[in-house]
Order: structure tokens, then sequence, then C-alpha cells
């Protein structure tokens, strides 16, 4: 690849050697006046992230100058999102670095796009206009997506070739570009670098929150635990406990969960505290719940629950609602008039009781 | 099974083991080694976390400790002895495919039928593994698990870093789950034709696009033409929803034709056009339910997984988990190649009326009958099962 290529594609392994071999120190990265542009263009790098797109140019003249404060500019955003270290800025970062290769990734030839294959130890061999493509590394590519086109069942496979088309190999690169990029972060950076880059962080922390507020990023914080039914909250102690639940019940405890507004991650992350907990297949389970079209399954209500015997630990409440996302709701609206939220009606009217 | 039976299974089980040919995995230093042995039974306890660094210390344990079963971990640590998962340090995995007839619906009742059963579903996966997935014939390691099915094993270095994820997208595709059959078969738009709704025709993949498009063209072609030749083809085919005689004519005229089929095979569907959309779609599905092979999902994406050794013994019925090429499980016969004990005449006591047929020979037994004798081989299988207890009182 050429110099502009390397600014252009900056977190391949060619370029992160030919930033290496320029020699520049973390210090001259950071203060050198010569190097101003590529650390405002690290900047607009995080802050583009979050706001949309990163945008890319396309280098039209012929000065070396913009080439490589665009190639600096990434060591340097990196730097800027590693002080930060949020993880919704490290996901939204290296997902908009990802699409933006992808943007530029389309537009290539495919012997290009071999190349970059490459790069991430996938051999895609190109032909006209696809690519024939081992399935093994076809599936380790497209296992993550969601759509159903990807899945191998609905693709060309021929004597262990998968034959896809250049924009979906374009597609494919996006995910392991954003792989790459999210597994690296953060990097360690001593703190008086960041001290340093106050300067560019402070800006772009104001962004970020003001955009985790209107995304409702910070969620999963409103989520109360210690409201969930007790059928819920059963079967979320099992789990943790590394019981395992029937189907019906794992169904119905992940279902809920995504109602009530969690993420996969965010469910994942809270099971994930036992050595034996299985990431991968938790995942899938729980991805196969969320729909893979999108579409979320709804969690059943009391009756069903109690048709299976998932229902586990009936109190007082329980007595007024038919649906465990009803219990939800009605312990949140009460939590919030005793603390003054809400304003306090004679009692609490179950509509659907009426 | 009483004590006196227990110490005769295990003694003959000893026998077979001073002798047997036992197919080590490769790289079987690498794995973790799990046994059950008789002195434990009925209680099902697992010795596992063992592990081996010559195939003479294996020996070793089978003809001394003789277990009742013998199990190795499809996957390769870097400690397989390690107390726990985490200190083992998993590296990579076999990929496995499970066929059991316990997991196949509408599996007919009978042993004999029910294997024969689970072989038909072995050469489906074999032809996935084959044709679509491109494995070579030596790289496909097919065991009969010495009770209701086979297990298919490949080693190769692509396979072996798999997630479970991927091995999961695998089984999808031999199963054809999440298959969307509209996806290969579907409309096309033609333009020019005014705007009338038949200005759209099917297509199919051809015959030899790889996939599911090129069988489900193979299937339906030769399905069609089938049934083009046969002299009750009008019936047959008027048997279907949304097909007349008007139309059923027309199907049989196209694949009686030579020159039509040889279009069809290509993908080129026009010939088709004024048949039924929702016809060729219940086709296209039928062939999709025909041809799917149905194994069990979570073994394969189990990558930690315990798997029969080939060349030991089945305690549950005392057959041979018998290692076989794709040519022997065509003519494969497992109560008769699977088989390992003598012709020599034992005493039992029937418990539970029991029926098999086993070396050619029927043996049914109900209890009550006193002391029976049969031959070692259907002794040791009516013992293993728990039908009978071994000696004459
Ligand atoms: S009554 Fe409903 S909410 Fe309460 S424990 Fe049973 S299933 Fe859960």
């Amino acid at each position: 690849m050429d110099d502009r290529d390397l600014a252009l594609f900056p977190f391949i392994s060619e370029a992160s050697d030919h930033v290496g071999s320029l020699g520049f120190s973390l210090d001259r990265l950071i203060s050198s006046r010569a190097l101003d542009l590529a650390r405002i263009r690290g900047k607009e790098r995080v802050i583009q992230s979050i706001s949309g797109e990163i945008e890319k140019t396309s280098f039209s003249g012929s000065e070396e100058g913009p080439v490589l404060s665009e190639l600096l500019s990434y060591p340097f955003a990196r730097i800027l999102v590693s002080c930060i270290d949020d993880p919704f800025l490290t996901r939204r970062y290296s997902l908009a670095e990802a699409v933006a290769a992808y943007t530029l990734l389309k537009t290539r030839d495919v012997e290009f796009l071999s190349n970059f294959g490459n790069d991430f130890g996938v051999d895609a061999r190109p032909s006209d206009s696809y690519f024939d493509i081992n399935f093994t590394d076809y599936i380790k590519l497209a296992s993550s997506m969601k759509d159903l086109k990807w899945k191998l069942v609905n693709r060309k496979l021929d004597h262990g070739n998968v034959r896809i088309a250049k924009e979906e190999f374009a597609r494919l690169l996006q995910e392991v570009v954003r792989a790459r990029i999210h597994d690296s972060l953060p990097i360690d950076v001593p703190e008086e670098i960041c001290d340093l880059c106050a300067p560019y962080l402070d800006g772009i922390k104001e962004i970020l929150d003001k955009r985790k507020t209107e995304y409702g990023a910070g969620d999963f914080e409103a989520v109360e635990r210690e409201l969930f039914p007790p059928c819920i909250a059963h079967a979320i102690a099992n789990t943790m406990a590394g019981v395992n639940l029937a189907h019906s019940m794992r169904f119905a405890m992940t279902s809920f969960l995504l109602t009530v507004g969690m993420t996969v991650d965010d469910i994942i992350n809270m099971f994930n505290v036992s050595p034996d907990f299985d990431v991968e297949k938790t995942r899938y389970q729980i991805e196969h719940i969320s729909g893979s079209s999108g579409t979320t399954y709804k969690p059943p209500a009391c009756a069903t629950m109690k048709t299976y015997g998932n229902c586990y630990g009936e109190d007082e409440l329980c007595k007024r609602i038919r649906h465990p996302l009803r219990y939800y709701s009605m312990k949140l609206w009460i939590k919030k008039r005793d603390e003054g939220k809400v304003k306090v009606q004679d009692k609490v009217v179950d509509p659907e009781q009426k | 099974m009483n004590d006196k039976t227990k110490r005769f299974v295990k003694s003959k089980f000893q026998d077979y083991y001073r002798t047997a040919e036992i197919h080590l995995p490769p790289d079987f230093t690498s794995r973790e080694w799990g046994f059950i042995l008789f002195d434990e039974m009925p209680e099902f306890v697992m010795r596992r976390h063992k592990a081996f660094g010559s195939s003479g210390e294996l020996h070793d344990y089978l003809s001394g400790m003789v277990p009742a079963h013998a199990y190795y971990s499809v996957a390769y640590y870097e400690y397989p002895n390690a107390p726990n998962m985490k200190e083992k340090n998993w590296l990579s995995a076999d990929l496995i495919f499970d066929l059991d007839a316990d997991h196949l619906p509408g599996a007919p009742k009978s042993y004999a039928d029910m294997l024969e059963h689970v072989k038909q579903e072995s050469l489906k996966l074999y032809g996935f593994l084959n044709n679509d997935f491109g494995f070579a014939e030596e790289d496909i390691h097919i065991v009969f698990s010495g009770g209701r099915g086979y297990h298919f094993h490949i080693s190769t270095p692509a396979v072996r870093s798999l997630g479970s994820a991927e091995r999961r997208e695998i089984v999808d595709y031999v199963g054809s789950t999440g298959l969307e059959v509209n996806r290969f078969f579907g409309k096309k738009g033609v333009s020019g034709d005014a705007g009338r709704e038949s200005a759209e025709v099917f297509v199919l993949p051809s015959e030899d696009e790889g996939g599911w498009g090129g069988r489900i063209n193979r299937y339906m072609v030769s399905y069609l033409s089938g049934i083009a030749k046969q002299e009750d083809s009008i019936k047959i085919l008027t048997g279907f929803k949304g097909i007349g005689k008007k139309k059923a004519e027309q199907l049989i005229e196209i694949f009686r034709d030579e020159r039509q089929i040889s279009l069809l095979k290509n993908g080129k569907m026009e010939a088709l056009s004024n048949i039924p959309k929702p016809f060729l779609e219940a086709l296209a599905n039928q062939a999709v339910s025909e041809m799917s092979a149905s194994v069990d999902e979570p073994v394969t994406s189990d990558v930690k997984r315990l798997i029969r050794l080939p060349g030991s013994l089945h305690g549950g019925s005392g057959m041979r988990v018998t290692a076989l090429s794709i040519s022997e499980l065509e003519t494969f016969d497992p109560l008769n190649d699977a088989v390992v004990f003598s012709d020599k005449s034992v005493q039992l006591k029937v418990i539970k009326p029991f029926s098999v047929q086993m070396k050619g020979n029927d043996f049914v037994v109900e209890p009550g009958e006193g002391t029976i004798e049969v031959p070692e081989y259907a002794a040791m299988y009516l013992l293993c099962r728990g039908a009978a207890e071994y000696g004459s009182n």
C-alpha cells in the first residue's frame, strides 16, 4: 500500500509498522507544534465517531503534510479514547472507524480487498467481482452478523468455498476492523500524557455526555434489579450460581431483561461473574431470543409461567398482577412515589385489574 | 447388574482389552480422558481429568482398570490433566457430529430399524461434509458409537480453532436451519410486459451451483422427471394443492422433454412460469426436508465434550465403538460387525423381556423362563443392556 492508503487505513499492520518506523516519540506526538494538525484531526475523529461518521479526505494535492497528519491522527485519537476509557465511547469509536473503512473499501478493487483481508488472516481469493473464501474463514467473519442472508445455510458453498460478492466482503471486513480496534482499546496511556491531552479531552467528554443522555446509554443504570419480580430474581440468582435453567425459564428471564431495557452486553456482563461462564453460548442464546431480525419476543405472562412451573416465590404484589413486566412497572411506580417523584393518588391502581 | 454379572462382564471386557486395537486420536497426549468403571456402577461416576503420555500407558489402563465406558476430550489442552477447565487451558478442538436415534424425529422402534435410520442420516451428513464443505474422505472419521448412532470426527487444522457459535453454523447448514427457500428460489422481475403480473420469471440456481440452491434444483428436477415417467403421474401430481389436470399435463410434458429438462437444470425456469408458485415452493420445501441431516446440535457446539474412544467397548451394549470408512459405513451392520464376543454358550437368567437380532440369529427372551443358554455375544448384549443377570441362580 502507498502512504495515502496507509493514512486511510491506519489500523492495518503495515500502517502501524510505518508509523513505528517514522520514529515519533509519544512526547512529540503529544506536544510537537509541527503535529498540531494531526492532533486536531485526531480529536475530530473521536468527535465525529460520537456524532456520526468519520469523514475521510481523498488527498487531492500532492503534498505529503496532510497525508502524515491523517496517518498520525489515528494513534492520537486512540490515546484520547483510552484516556477517557468509557465503554460506550470505545464501542462507538471502533464502530465508526470500521464503518468509515467499509465506505472506502466498497470503492476499491477486488485485489485491494483481498490484500486487505490477508492482514486479518482472511484468505479470500478474488475472481471477477466476487470472492471465494474458505468456509471456516467465512463463518468466523459472518457468524456475528444478524441478517439471515449471512447464514452459511443461505450461501453458495461448494467444496469448502463460500462465494461472496465484493460488497459483501467489504461488509465482513468492516466487522474484523471493528473487532481489531475494539479489542485493542484502551491502550495503556500514562497519566501524565492524559493530563497533557486535557485540552483535547474536555470537548470530547462534553459531547460524549450529551450524546449518552440522548441515546439513553446510561439506561442500564436505570434498570432496577431489586424491583424485579421473584421469579426473575430467582432465575438470575440461579444463572449466576451456574445452575442450568429450563429452556422456558431462560426464555422468560432473557426476554424480560431485554424488554426492561437491558442490552445483550448488559445481560452478559451481569452473568459474567463465575469463571465457568460461557460467554459465547450465553450470547448466542440471548441473541437468539432478542431476535436476529430485530423482533424481540415478549416475556410470557404469569399464567404461562405457572403452567411451566416457572412461577417462583409469588408475593403480595404478585396477587395483583398478571404479568411479570407489570410487577416491575408497579414496583418502579411505587418507588418513585415514595421518593416523591410521582404524585400520590388514592392507591395504586392496576388498570389490567379494573 | 448384580455383582456376579459385573464380574463376568468385566472379565470379558478385560479379555477384549488385552488384545484390542485402539484407535488413538491425533495428539492424544493433549487430550483429557474420562472413564466409568464397573465397580462404581450403577452410579455414573466419571473418572476424568486423566492424561496419558504414551499408548502403552493407555493400554495398561484399559486392561488393568477395565472401564465400562472410555472417553477422551474432543478438545486439545495444554495441561489435559489439570483438575479444572480453566487450568487445562483449552487450545482447540476436533469438529464432532453426533447422530443418535434418540434425536431423530419419528425414529422407528426396533433397534435394527433404528440403526438403519441413523445410518441414512449419516450418509446424508457425509454428503454435506464431502461435497459442500470439501472435506477429503480420509479426513472424515466415522465411528459407530456402540449404542444408537454414529459419531463423525474431523481434526483438520482449519476446523480446530472454530468456536461454538461457528460450529453451530455448520450444524444449521446440514440441518437446513434458517434456510430461506425464497432466497434460492424466487421471482425475478422482467421488464417490458406492460405491467402484467406475469412479468416475473422464476429463477433457480443451476444444478451445479454450490450450496442448498443446487441441491434444491437437483432434487426438484429428478423428482418431477421421475413422476413424469410413471403411469399414474397425473394422479400423483393432481394430489398436490393447486395442480389440476391441465397443469399436471403441462408438467408431464415438460419433464418428458430432455431439452426442457436441461434448461431447467441450468436454472432457466421459464417453462414453469405457468405453474403455481405455491406448488414449486412446496416441492422446494420437500427437497429441503428430505435432504437435511439432523445432528445433535449441543454435541457439535460443545468444544470441551468427551467422546467415546474408537476401539473401546460400550458398557451399555457390550458392542465395539467401531471406526469406519465411508464404504464400510454403507454396508455396516452393527449387530454383526460391532459384535466382538464368541459363540461359546453362557447361562443367564432373564429379568426383562427383550428381543434382538444378532449375527443373523433372533433372540427373544422372557423373564421367568428359568436359566437359558445363549451364545456369549448375545449374553454380553443382554447383560450390558440390563435384560438379564449372569449364571444359573
Ligand atoms: S406471579 Fe407472575 S410475577 Fe409473580 S412470581 Fe409468579 S410469574 Fe413471577
